[in-house]
C-alpha cells in the first residue's frame, strides 16, 4: 500500500524531521507484525511508545499506520490503548487506512473484558471518518444494551459522536429513543448523565428541522423528567451534577411551593467541595427566584458565605472564576455585601486582574458606614509600587466620591494625593478632581487652592493636562495666575502633541478671556493664530469658530462658551443596565468572566448549544469565512458614522442625555466642529489651506465617512503603481498634512492573524498587492502598520494606518489621500487584499 | 465542553496533546497562547480565561506546567478550571510530583488517565481512588513486580468494583493489617496588618484532613466541641449532609487513604500570634530600615519556620541588612528574605540596615509589604476542637490519632 500523502501537519523546521527514525520504526514494526515469539509484546511496547512520543512532539508518523494496525493483534491492554490512541489521531486524515482498523476494533468490541469492550467502542466512535459510520451502528447498539455500565456509559457518548459524523445514520438507527429509555431506567448514574448530555445536544440541534425533536427537547424540561433527575441527584458524580443542575436552571416551576421544594432539595449542594457544583446550584437559585423579590434577597444572603469561601480556598485560577461571578452579584446588589467589604481587600502579590475585580467591588459596596475604612484601604494602594494599581485605586477613590453624599473626607484625601509628588498619581488625581468639580462645584475653593500650586510642567499625560487646563479656564476668576499659566502653555503650542490638550487650551483661553480680558488678550490672540494654523481639523475649526464668534458679538460668544452650568448629577455608566441583566441571565458562563453578554463575543454560527465551523476548528484549512462578516460590519460602521461620527461624539451624547445645559469642551467639538467645517468650505476660499476638497466632498465627508462619493458613479477599477516608493520622512509629513478621508472598521481572517506571528508576513503579502509597508510595530494583541500606495496613472497617493487586534480579529483602517474621489475604491481594494491574507 | 487539552512546559513546548472531540484543534493555538504569555512577561499574569481568535482558552499553571484547555462553545468557566485543577492534582498524585521529565517519562499513563477522566469533552470521573483501580500508578512495587513476573501491564484487568457500589469513592473489599485513622486540622492564617500595626483583616482557612486505613466499609462520625465558630464549610462528597444540618456532626464512609474531609473558614479573629514591625527613616539619599519580630499572643506552643520576605522598591540601588538572629538573603530581583526559624526564647529578633536610594532621590516614598510565614505545631489558632471520632461498625478497635497545625497563609504587614 502506498504511503499516505503527507498531511498538513508537516514538522516545523526547528524540530528534527525524524524521517530516518520513522522509516526505521516502520521496518521494525513490520518484522514484529507476524511474530508470536515470547517477549514480542515488550518490544512492541517500546516501539509503540516511540511512535506515540513522536506523535506527541509533533512529528508526522502517519506513514507507519498500516504497520501499527498489523501489530494491533495483542492481548496486552496497554498496547491496545496506545494503538487506539494512534489510530484515533491519524484515522481522520487517512480514511482508506482507517478501514483496516475497523476489523480489530469490532472484534475488541466483543471481547469478554468490559474494559476492552468499552475502550474499543470509544476508539471506534472517535475515528471520525464519515464513510465508515455504517460499521458503528452495530457495536453501538450492542454497547447500549451491554451488561456492564462502563460499556453503556461509553456507548451513550458514542451515539453523540456518531450524530456529529452523520446525523441521518444516528437518527435512522433510532438511537435517540434508545438513549431516552436508558436515561430514565438505567441504574448507573453516569450512564444516565451521559445519555442526558447526548440527548440534549442531539435534540436541540434537530429542533430547528424536526418538530418531534423540539417536542422531545421540551420533555427534557418537563416536571417528571426534572424531578427524576433531582431525586437521583446524590448518585451523580460531581461533574454530572453540574450538567443536571444546568438543566434544572432552565426548568420553570409552576408555583412558589415548587420553587421552595427544589431549593430545599438542592441546598446542601452549596456545601459541595467542587466549586463548579456550587456555582451551578447558585445559578438555579438565582434564576428560580427572580420574580420573588424577597426570596431573591434571601438567596443572596444564603449564597454569600459559600461564594466567599470558594474565593479563599481554591487555587488562584479558581478564585478568579469565582470572583468574576461574585463581581457580577456585588454589582447587582452591593448593599448585601457591604458588611463583607474586607473580603475585597487586595493582597499585594495578587495578579492585577484579580485586584481590578476587587477594586470594582470595593467601589460598589461603599456606603455611609464603611466608606471611611474602604477609602483608607484604597489610599494604601495608591502609595503602592505597582503603578497601574495606584492609578486604578485613585480612580476607585474618585468613583466613591462621586457616588457618596458625604465627600468631605474623600476630597481631602484626593488633595493629599496631589501632594505626593508622583507623576502618575498627580495625573490621575487631576482627572478626578475635574470630574468631582463638575459634580460638586461647591468644593471649588478647596480644590483650586491645591491645584493652583501644581506646576503644569510636572503634568505630562494628555488627559491630566487637559483636566488641569479645563480647571484653569473654568475657575479663571479664582486662580490668581490662571492667565499667565495659560499664556505659558500657549507659547509652547507647537510642542504640544495631543490635539485634545490643544482643544482644551483654546477653550480655556477663551473662557479666561471672557472673564479677565485685559490679562488674557495676548494669550488669546496667540492661541487663535496658532489654532487656525493648526493642521488638526478640529483644532483648526474651533479656533476659527471662536474667532468669528468674537468678531460677531462678544456677548454671544460669552453665552456659547461660558454659559451658566448645572452640576452633573449622574455620570453616564459605561455598561447599560440592560447589558448587565443579559450577563446575569448567562450566569455561570463565559459571559461573566468576559463581562459581556455572549452575543458580543460569540459568532452567530456558534451560538447554538453545539456547533462548530470547520474553518475555525482547524486553522490550516483555507477558505474565506469572513467575507459576510466584513460586509455586515461595514454596514454597521456606516450606520454608526451617520449617527454619531466618532466615538468622541458618542461620549458627548452621554452628557447630553443628562439633561443638563453643561457644555464640556468635547461637547463643543461634536456640535460645532461639523458646522464650522461646512461653513468654512462653502464660504471662505481665501484661507491658506489647500488640502480641502471641493465642498460636495466635504459634505459627504460629514455625513457618512464610508459612503461612496455621490457624483462619481461607479468609478473605474483602481490600479496601483507596483513600484511606488516614498521615504519615511516624506510619509510622515504627508500623514500629518492630510485629513483622514476614510476611517473604517473591518475584520481580518483568523487564519491571517495566526500568520501574524511572523511580523514580516503581512507587509510581504500586501506588497504583492502593490501596497507597501512604511512602518510597523506594536505588540500582541495590537499591531499597527502604516502602508503607502500610489495610483498607477497620476501621482495621487494613499496613506493607510492599519491597527489590527489579533485577539478580536478587528482591524481599524484610517485612509488618507489627496484624491478623495477614489478613496472608497482604494479602501475596497485594500480590504480585499487584507482579507486574502492568511488564506493563500 | 472542552475540545482539547494541551500540556505545555515552561518554555512553551507541547508536552502532550489530547484531542477530545472529532473536531481537531490545531497546535497553532499553543503558539498563539505562548505569544500572549510572552507579551505579558509571565504566565501567572495572564488571565486564566481568555479568548483567542478561534477558541476560548482556559489555563491553569502548576509547577511550571501549563494545562491549557480549548473550547469553542459556551460552558461554565469554573467547570473547566476546576477540571484542569483536578487533572493536575491527579497527575501529581500519580507521578509523585509534577514536572516536565515526569510527564515525558510517563506520557502513556497521562494519556490513559485523561482517557478515563474525560470523554467527548465532558468530565467523567476525577476521583483518584477509582482511577487508581483502573490504571495502576507507576510505583516501585509495580516496577519490581513487572520485572519478577514478566507482566509489564500497569493496568488492572478488572473494572473497579466501586463503579458498581453505592459508595463510589471506596472499594468494597478493602483489607488493612493496620487498622488506623488519623485526623489532622491544618489551618492557614490570612491577615493584613497596616502600617500603624492595626489588624485590618484576619481570618483562618482550615482543612480537616483524614488519613484512613480501615478495613471493610467503616462508618465514621466526627464531632467538634465548638462547631459554632465556622463561618462556612465545604465537604467531601462522602459526608452525609443531614446529620450536619441537624447536629453539626460529620457522618461519613471515608475513601481509602489521605483525603480532605472538609474545609472551613473562620472570620474576624482578634489577634495574631506574632507581630512584625517595620520602620523606615529616610535622610538625604539613604534610608534606615529596622524590622522587629516578636510574639504578640503566645499560642502556648513554639513558633517555628518563621521567614519574613519583602521586595525592595525599585528606587533602592543597594542595601546592607544585618539581623541579630537568623540569616538575610537578598536576591537579584531585590527580594529580601530573612529566615528566622524557631522563635528564640531569650530575645526578640530584629534586623536593621541601610538602603541607598537612586541619586537625586531624597527620601523613600514607596514602602514594601512584608510577607510573613510561620508554623505552629499542635495548635489550631481558630480555636477549633475535635470532640470525638467514633466508628459505628468496628471489626476491631482502630487506632485513632489527632494532630493540629497552623501556618501563616497570606500574612502581610504593610509599612
Amino acid at each position: 500500500m502506498a504511503p499516505p500523502a503527507q498531511s498538513h501537519r508537516s514538522p516545523s523546521p526547528s524540530q528534527p524531521s525524524g524521517k530516518g527514525e520513522v522509516s526505521d520504526l516502520k521496518t521494525q514494526l513490520r518484522q514484529l507484525a507476524g511474530s508470536r515469539a515470547p517477549g514480542t509484546d515488550d518490544t512492541k511496547r517500546e516501539l509503540f511508545k516511540k511512535v506515540i512520543s513522536y506523535m506527541t512532539i509533533g512529528i508526522d508518523v502517519s506513514s507507519v499506520f498500516s504497520e501499527m494496525v498489523m501489530c494491533s493483534a495483542t492481548s496486552d491492554i496497554v498496547l491496545k490503548k496506545m494503538c487506539y490512541l494512534y489510530v484515533g489521531n491519524y484515522a481522520k486524515h487517512n480514511p482508506d487506512l482507517a478501514l483496516l482498523t475497523i476489523n480489530f476494533l469490532q472484534r475488541d468490541c466483543k471481547d469478554e473484558d468490559p474494559m476492552i469492550r468499552g475502550l474499543a467502542l470509544r476508539s471506534l466512535c472517535s475515528l471520525g471518518v464519515a464513510n465508515l459510520v455504517e460499521y458503528l451502528v452495530g457495536p453501538l447498539g450492542n454497547g447500549l444494551k451491554d451488561g456492564n455500565s462502563y460499556v453503556r456509559m461509553v456507548a451513550a457518548v458514542g451515539v453523540l459522536k456518531l450524530y456529529h459524523l452523520s446525523a441521518s445514520t444516528c437518527l435512522d438507527a433510532d438511537f435517540p429513543p434508545l438513549l431516552k429509555q436508558l436515561m430514565l431506567k438505567d441504574k448507573d448514574a453516569q450512564v444516565v448523565a451521559n445519555c442526558l448530555t447526548s440527548l440534549q445536544e442531539i435534540w436541540s440541534l434537530e429542533a430547528s428541522t424536526s418538530e418531534e425533536a423540539a417536542r422531545e427537547r421540551e420533555t427534557l424540561l418537563s416536571k417528571p423528567v426534572v424531578y427524576y433527575f433531582l431525586n437521583r441527584m446524590k448518585e451523580f458524580s460531581e461533574w454530572a451534577q453540574c450538567i443536571v443542575l444546568e438543566l434544572v436552571s432552565k426548568y420553570v416551576p409552576v408555583d412558589s411551593e415548587e420553587i421552595f421544594d427544589i431549593m430545599n432539595l438542592l441546598e446542601d449542594r452549596l456545601h459541595h467541595a467542587n466549586g463548579a457544583v456550587v456555582l451551578a446550584t447558585i445559578k438555579v437559585f438565582l434564576h428560580m427566584t427572580l420574580s420573588m423579590t424577597d426570596v431573591h434577597q434571601q438567596v443572596y444572603e444564603r449564597i454569600k458565605a459559600p461564594l466567599l469561601t470558594l474565593v479563599s480556598s481554591g487555587s488562584p485560577e479558581q478564585s478568579y472564576a469565582v470572583l468574576s461571578h461574585l463581581h457580577l452579584l456585588v454589582m447587582r446588589a452591593p448593599y448585601i455585601f457591604s458588611s463583607d467589604y474586607k473580603h475585597f481587600y487586595c493582597q499585594y502579590n495578587e495578579p492585577f486582574y484579580v485586584k481590578k475585580l476587587k477594586l470594582d467591588m470595593l467601589t460598589a459596596v461603599a456606603n455611609e458606614s464603611n466608606t471611611y475604612e474602604i477609602v483608607t484601604e484604597l489610599c494604601e494602594y495608591v502609595a503602592n509600587v505597582d503603578i497601574p494599581m495606584a492609578r486604578e485605586s485613585i480612580r476607585a477613590v474618585g468613583k466613591i466620591a462621586l457616588q457618596q453624599y458625604d465627600v468631605n473626607a474623600i476630597v481631602d484625601r484626593l488633595l493629599q494625593f496631589l501632594e505626593m509628588e508622583k507623576e502618575h498619581v498627580t495625573a490621575e488625581t487631576l482627572v478626578l478632581v475635574k470630574d468631582l468639580l463638575r459634580k460638586y462645584p461647591q468644593w471649588s475653593h478647596d480644590c483650586i487652592a491645591v491645584v493652583g500650586n501644581i506646576s503644569s510642567k510636572n503634568v505630562q499625560e494628555p488627559k491630566a493636562k487637559a483636566a488641569l487646563i479645563w480647571m484653569l479656564g473654568e475657575y479663571a476668576q479664582d486662580m490668581q495666575d490662571s492667565p499667565y499659566i495659560l499664556e505659558g502653555l500657549v507659547e509652547n503650542w507647537d510642542e504640544e502633541n495631543s490635539a485634545e490638550v490643544r482643544l482644551h487650551l483654546l477653550t480655556a483661553v477663551m473662557k479666561c478671556f471672557l472673564r479677565r480680558a485685559p490679562e488674557t488678550q495676548k494669550a488669546l490672540g496667540d492661541a487663535l493664530a496658532a489654532g487656525v494654523a493648526d493642521f488638526h481639523q478640529d483644532v483648526h475649526d474651533r479656533a476659527l469658530l471662536y474667532y468669528r464668534l468674537l468678531k460677531y458679538d462678544v456677548s454671544v460668544a460669552e453665552r456659547i462658551v461660558n454659559p451658566p452650568k448645572q452640576a452633573v448629577s449622574v455620570f453616564a455608566d459605561t455598561q447599560s443596565s440592560e447589558m448587565k441583566d443579559r450577563i446575569f441571565d448567562e450566569f455561570n458562563s463565559l459571559s461573566v468572566v468576559y463581562q459581556k453578554p455572549s452575543y458580543m463575543f460569540t459568532d452567530k454560527e456558534h451560538r447554538g448549544p453545539f456547533a462548530f465551523s470547520e474553518e475555525l476548528g482547524s486553522l490550516s484549512i483555507g477558505t474565506e469565512p469572513s467575507d459576510g462578516a466584513v460586509a455586515a460590519q461595514r454596514v454597521e460602521a456606516n450606520d454608526k458614522d451617520l449617527l454619531l461620527g466618532t466615538s468622541e461624539k458618542e461620549e458627548s451624547h452621554g452628557y447630553g442625555n443628562n439633561g443638563s445645559a453643561y457644555n464640556a469642551p468635547s461637547y463643543d467639538a461634536s456640535t460645532t466642529a461639523g458646522a464650522s467645517q461646512g461653513h468654512f468650505d462653502l464660504v471662505s476660499i481665501d484661507q491658506p489651506s489647500t488640502l480641502h476638497p471641493p465642498s460636495s466632498f466635504a459634505i459627504d465627508d460629514l455625513l457618512g465617512l464610508g459612503m461612496p462619493a455621490a457624483p462619481s458613479s461607479a468609478p473605474p477599477a483602481l490600479l496601483l503603481n507596483a513600484k511606488a516608493t516614498i521615504d519615511p520622512n516624506a510619509f510622515q509629513q504627508k500623514w500629518r498634512q492630510l485629513p483622514v478621508s476614510l476611517s473604517q472598521e473591518t475584520s481580518i481572517d483568523p487564519q491571517g492573524v495566526a500568520g501574524m506571528t511572523n511580523p514580516q508576513a503581512l507587509p510581504q503579502h500586501m506588497q504583492g498587492h502593490s501596497i507597501n509597508c512604511i512602518a510597523s510595530g506594536g505588540q500582541a494583541p495590537n499591531f499597527k502598520f502604516f502602508f503607502f500606495a500610489q495610483k498607477a496613472e497620476g501621482s495621487s497617493a494613499y496613506l493607510v494606518e492599519c491597527v489590527i487586534n489579533s485577539s478580536s480579529c478587528k482591524v481599524q483602517l484610517k485612509i488618507k489621500t489627496d484624491d478623495q474621489a477614489t478613496s472608497q475604491a482604494f479602501s475596497e481594494l485594500f480590504q480585499s487584499a487584507l482579507s486574502k491574507f492568511g488564506s493563500t | 465542553m472542552l475540545q482539547c487539552i494541551f500540556l505545555l512546559s515552561d518554555s512553551g513546548e507541547v508536552l502532550l496533546e489530547k484531542q477530545l472531540t472529532g473536531h481537531r484543534v490545531d497546535r497553532a493555538i499553543c503558539d498563539w497562547f505562548w505569544n500572549q504569555i510572552l507579551t505579558q512577561g509571565d504566565s501567572l499574569k495572564l488571565v486564566p480565561v481568555i479568548s483567542s481568535p478561534t477558541h476560548y482558552l482556559f489555563q491553569v499553571v502548576r509547577e511550571g506546567i501549563t494545562f491549557l484547555a480549548c473550547s469553542q462553545v459556551e460552558m461554565p468557566p469554573l467547570m473547566a478550571i476546576e477540571f484542569l485543577c483536578r487533572v493536575a492534582d491527579v497527575l501529581s498524585n500519580y507521578l509523585d510530583g509534577l514536572n516536565e521529565d515526569l510527564i515525558k517519562d510517563n506520557f502513556v499513563i497521562v494519556y490513559e488517565l485523561l482517557d478515563e477522566m474525560i470523554d467527548n469533552g465532558f468530565p467523567l470521573t476525577t476521583e483518584p481512588n477509582i482511577l487508581r483501580e483502573m490504571i495502576a500508578p507507576p510505583n516501585i512495587v509495580s516496577k519490581v513486580l513487572s520485572v519478577v513476573t514478566g507482566n509489564t501491564s500497569n493496568v488492572s484487568n478488572t473494572l473497579p468494583g466501586a463503579t458498581a457500589s453505592c459508595v463510589p469513592w471506596r472499594k468494597t473489599d478493602l483489607k488493612h493489617a493496620t487498622n488506623e485513622v488519623y485526623v489532622d486540622l491544618v489551618e492557614e492564617m490570612d491577615a493584613t496588618i497596616n502600617r500603624d500595626g492595626n489588624l485590618v483583616k484576619c481570618e483562618i482557612y482550615g482543612e480537616v484532613q483524614v488519613n484512613s486505613n480501615l478495613s471493610g466499609l467503616p462508618d465514621l462520625t466526627l464531632s467538634f466541641a465548638n462547631p459554632s465558630i465556622f463561618n462556612d464549610v465545604r465537604f467531601h462528597p462522602c459526608v452525609r449532609l443531614r446529620p450536619w444540618e441537624l447536629n453539626q456532626i460529620l457522618s461519613f464512609v471515608p475513601p481509602d487513604g489521605q483525603f480532605k474531609l472538609m474545609s472551613y473558614r473562620v472570620k474576624k479573629l482578634k489577634s495574631t500570634p506574632i507581630y512584625v514591625k517595620p520602620q523606615f527613616t529616610s535622610d538625604s539619599g539613604t534610608c534606615r530600615i529596622s524590622v522587629l519580630v516578636g510574639i504578640r499572643n503566645d499560642p502556648g506552643k513554639s513558633i517555628d519556620n518563621i521567614t519574613v520576605e519583602f521586595r525592595l522598591p525599585p528606587c533602592v540601588t543597594s542595601s546592607d541588612l544585618s539581623p541579630n538572629y537568623g540569616a538575610v538573603n537578598v536576591l537579584a530581583d531585590k527580594t529580601c528574605s530573612w529566615t528566622i526559624g524557631r522563635m528564640p526564647k531569650d530575645k526578640a529578633p530584629s534586623m536593621s540596615g541601610t538602603l541607598v536610594l537612586e541619586t537625586g532621590m531624597e527620601r523613600l516614598h514607596v514602602f514594601p509589604t512584608f510577607q510573613v510565614a510561620f508554623r505552629i505545631m499542635g495548635v489550631a489558632l481558630s480555636g477549633l476542637k475535635i470532640d470525638k471520632l467514633d466508628l459505628k461498625n468496628p471489626l476491631s478497635r482502630p487506632h485513632k490519632g489527632f494532630r493540629a497545625l497552623t501556618r501563616g497563609g497570606e500574612f502581610q504587614v504593610r509599612s
